[in-house]
């Protein structure tokens, strides 16, 4: 395995000759909307031909939606994008494609059933009957010009992650693209695939095609990018040139931000017995955790997303089994605490996906209550789901759910009802334990107001393992900072300590002083 | 014995098995664009009433061919409106068409029924009839029998070895890849479905021009279903759907000629053997665990995107 110094792009594989180049794209004011979620606010972007411009963020940023516009995908609601300076409107992918434009989605857009070449020309204009044998053979001199080695007869379905994207890349190549966007491209690869990868990301700026990157991942960031742009919700929150960044530190304080856009008063509350304990746990992806949370305080995990905090998290919520007594919730062993948990005064997990793990998206408010809180509405084997009902409505009014019908469905919901109301549900169990991932991801700022003050409220009945990306929300909320790197914990340290804060970043990219 | 039962037992083999492999084609380059038509009853039942009606204005039975392809294509523009269109349900639309179809037939036709249209007759094939056996079975039929042995053959070479074969199979198995290629997914899901439709018809003109002469209500007597379920016994290839049609044809010739002999096998059972058969050919086909064969997007609609 290459260690992150390795990534770095030799002299040789500079581009140049593109120095003072006019933009090949400029997107100006985009915007987009999903009902009510912004996912892009006003973004303006230029992309340069020879030059990688890595899009940074965390999930939900909107990278992905913005680059499904360049691509023809979606159509921005207001803004529009320039391809070298001319205004271009795009109805569907085919007009990015002619107009020079391919992108290689997060989720491979592949047919599994057909092979290589099939594939590669796809939706290709040309004569109406095809001969495999020329097919293959263009394929594979493609491939062979751009050391993609692959078997342009294989199929689809018998190759690995790596060549699936050497496909798609293909794709892209045989259409002269000359804008390749790649979304989260080493998500799925080894870091074998993901060097080759750069590699050939290098070679096409050398063509001088304007390469976007998307990513999460610092070192890969720092590695190849030439352009660091960073979205926060749905905004730029910043854009520099490569050169400018000092260090992988800097880059994480950049991406996570440190402005306070928004601070809630924090009570005092009395402390209690311990709630949760995680000792001294290896396994599942993970290294050597020791934490633990007592009733009455907020314990905030931070670090870039994809450093382990799934894990944690899926192990103390129950989705994974830990390894053997390594995690303990209220003085219970894990195993026997899931195996004896109760519906209330236990623990409530509040998921990073609202739509789709918290709640279920075709069913109204009532039923979505009823998901965790089933068993405090039965008697004997029935159902009462008009108690139910009349304590949804309750909540409903409580926490301003809108709109205010207890009959909505939950996709119905905008992000922040949604995130309120299974804040709502999950509060009525009076759970002990709370476990809240990104719980304001994708809100704006008076429904992430709510919601924190909701969970501070919360303290006075239980203790908060909260996992964020955000910088701000650990500290407006949190007692104690623990800092997550590769499946580790760099640090933990009371919230208060300002030089430890000051210094996060070096911590969430793996350094320590 | 030869002669006299199995020769001539193989040449109505190959009769009735036309029809059904007309309907198994079509409803085979449908569901590979990804849709689901269970109309395919109905789709014949009108187009063959169609067909009976034009042949027997106009006189012209090649023009009521073609009408009767037309009528399936007609009828499957309803089942594209509901489904392509408003997104609605496709097996429900399908079962909605079949009813409408059927009905709807023996309704127009009820005034035409014991009447003659002309159609198309047996005719050898100079040479090739004269082949001991084979020719017989396969050389003495009519025109559209022998124009249905080039179907199965064209339809593999649209599949495999054109662009716009390759791109509706793109569309049947992930119409988000096939757009995210520049290809326009709903406008081929309409193709597959309307020129799956006209072949539906074609099948279902073959029955009143060809099979029978004389109008009477009911004549796909179930075809379009055995069509839906030799899909599947077929793998969605044309060249399965070659043999599987003929076996169903084999079958129901079989149990007409039984009838005929008069056996004391009650008729009821023999009028039954081609639905047995059904079973047990969906029943081979599951434990062969080929259903996997199927286009992974057939059946679900193409949600438009933001
Ligand atoms: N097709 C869609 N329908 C509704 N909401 C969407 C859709 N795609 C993205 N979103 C929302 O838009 C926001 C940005 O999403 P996305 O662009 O996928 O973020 P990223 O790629 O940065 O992780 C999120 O809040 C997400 O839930
Ligand atoms: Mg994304």
């Amino acid at each position: 395995m290459k260690g992150p110094q390795d990534l770095t792009r030799p002299d040789s594989q500079k581009a140049t000759g593109f120095a003072d180049a006019a933009p090949l794209i400029s997107l100006k004011g985009i915007t987009k909307r999903f009902g009510k979620v912004v996912a892009n606010k006003d973004i303006s972007l230029d992309l340069y031909p020879g030059r990688i411009k890595a899009l940074l963020g965390e999930n939900g940023a909107g990278k992905s939606t913005l680059m499904n516009m360049l691509a023809g995908r979606f159509k921005p609601d207001e803004g529009y994008i320039e391809v070298d300076g001319v205004r271009k409107e795009f109805t569907s992918s085919k007009d990015a494609i002619k107009a020079g434009i391919g992108m290689v989605y997060q989720h491979f857009m592949l047919v599994e059933t057909m092979t290589v070449a099939e594939n590669v020309l796809l939706g290709q204009e040309g004569s109406f009957f095809i001969n495999p044998r020329e097919m293959n053979d263009r394929v594979r001199k493609l491939a062979v010009d751009y050391e993609l080695e692959i078997d342009p007869t294989a199929r689809i379905s018998d190759l690995s992650m790596g060549e699936k994207q050497r496909v798609e890349i293909l794709k892209l190549l045989y259409r002269e693209s000359r804008v390749l966007i790649f979304d989260e491209p080493t998500a799925v690869l080894t870091p074998r695939e993901a060097f080759r990868l750069f590699e050939a990301l290098w070679a096409m700026t050398r063509l001088g095609k304007s390469v976007v990157f998307i990513s999460h991942k610092l070192e890969e960031v720092m590695a190849i990018a030439d352009e660091v742009a960073i979205l926060r919700r749905g905004a730029i929150d910043d854009e520099v040139m490569r050169d400018k960044i000092t260090s992988k530190a800097d880059l994480a304080c950049r991406m996570v931000g440190k402005e306070v856009l928004l601070e809630v008063t924090k009570e005092d509350v009395e402390i209690g017995e311990k709630v949760l304990e995680v000792k001294n746990m290896t396994g599942i992806g993970l290294r050597g955790i020791n934490l633990h949370v007592r009733k009455g305080e907020v314990v905030a995990i931070v670090g870039v997303a994809g450093n382990g905090q799934q894990e944690l998290v899926e192990g103390v919520s129950g989705l994974r089994k830990p390894p053997k007594d390594t995690i303990f919730i209220m003085n219970k062993p894990w195993r026997k605490f899931f195996a004896e948990m109760t519906w209330n005064n236990s623990m409530s997990y509040i998921p990073e996906d609202r739509l789709d793990l918290a709640t279920a998206r075709n069913l109204d408010l009532v039923d979505n209550l009823l998901l965790t809180t089933g068993k405090g509405f039965t008697k004997g084997p029935f159902l009462q789901r008009d108690k139910a009902a009349k304590v949804a409505q309750e909540l409903v009014e409580e926490y301003d759910v809108r709109p205010g019908r207890i009959q909505a469905l939950a996709w119905q919901l905008s992000g922040g009802n949604l995130q309120k109301m299974v804040l709502a549900r999950e509060l009525y169990r009076q759970p002990h334990l709370i476990v809240a991932e990104q719980p304001t991801q994708g809100l704006d700022i008076s429904a992430t107001e709510e919601v924190w003050n909701k969970l501070l409220e919360a303290r006075k009945m239980a203790g908060i393992l909260l996992i964020t990306g955000d910088l701000g929300e650990a500290v407006q909320l949190a007692d104690r900072v623990a800092v997550m790197y590769c499946g580790q914990i760099m640090d933990e340290f009371p919230v208060t300590d300002t030089a430890k804060l000051d210094n996060i970043g070096l911590l969430m990219a793996g350094v320590r002083e | 014995m030869l002669e006299s039962f199995i020769v001539p037992l193989l040449a109505a083999t190959v009769q009735s098995g036309t029809p059904i492999l007309y309907a198994t084609l079509g409803e085979i380059l449908t569901e590979k664009g990804g849709i689901l038509n269970l109309g395919v009853e109905g789709m014949m039942s009108m187009a063959a009433f169609v067909a009976f009606a034009v042949a027997y204005t106009t006189g012209n039975p090649w023009l009521a061919f073609i009408c009767g392809g037309l009528a399936g294509t007609v009828m499957a523009m309803l089942h594209g409106f509901v489904c392509i269109t408003c997104l609605g349900n496709q097996v429900v639309s399908g079962l909605a068409l079949t009813i409408l179809g059927v009905g709807l037939c023996n309704f127009l036709g009820t005034p035409f029924i014991g009447l003659a249209a002309p159609g198309f007759s047996k005719f050898a094939v100079p040479v090739l009839s004269s082949i001991p056996y084979l020719g017989k079975i396969f050389f003495r039929q009519d025109a559209l029998v022998y124009f249905c042995y080039f179907i199965p053959f064209i339809f593999m070479i649209f599949m495999n070895r054109t662009r716009l074969g390759i791109a509706i199979t793109a569309v049947g198995e992930k119409p988000g890849a096939a757009a995210a290629a520049g290809l326009k997914a709903v406008k081929l899901r309409w193709m597959a479905l309307l020129g799956g439709g006209f072949l539906i018809g074609l099948g279902g003109a073959y029955l009143s021009l060809a099979y029978t002469h004389l109008w009477a209500n009911g004549l796909a007597g179930g075809r379009g279903w055995i069509a839906v379920a030799l899909v599947i016994f077929a793998f969605w290839r044309p060249g399965r759907a070659v043999f599987g049609a003929y076996l169903f044809g084999g079958v129901m010739a079989f149990q007409l000629r039984l009838q005929a002999i008069g056996t004391h096998i009650p008729s009821s059972l023999l009028l039954m053997l081609p639905y047995a058969l059904t079973i047990l050919v969906l029943i081979f086909s599951a434990v062969r665990g080929r259903g996997g064969n199927a286009p992974s997007h057939l059946g679900i609609n193409i949600e438009p995107e933001g």
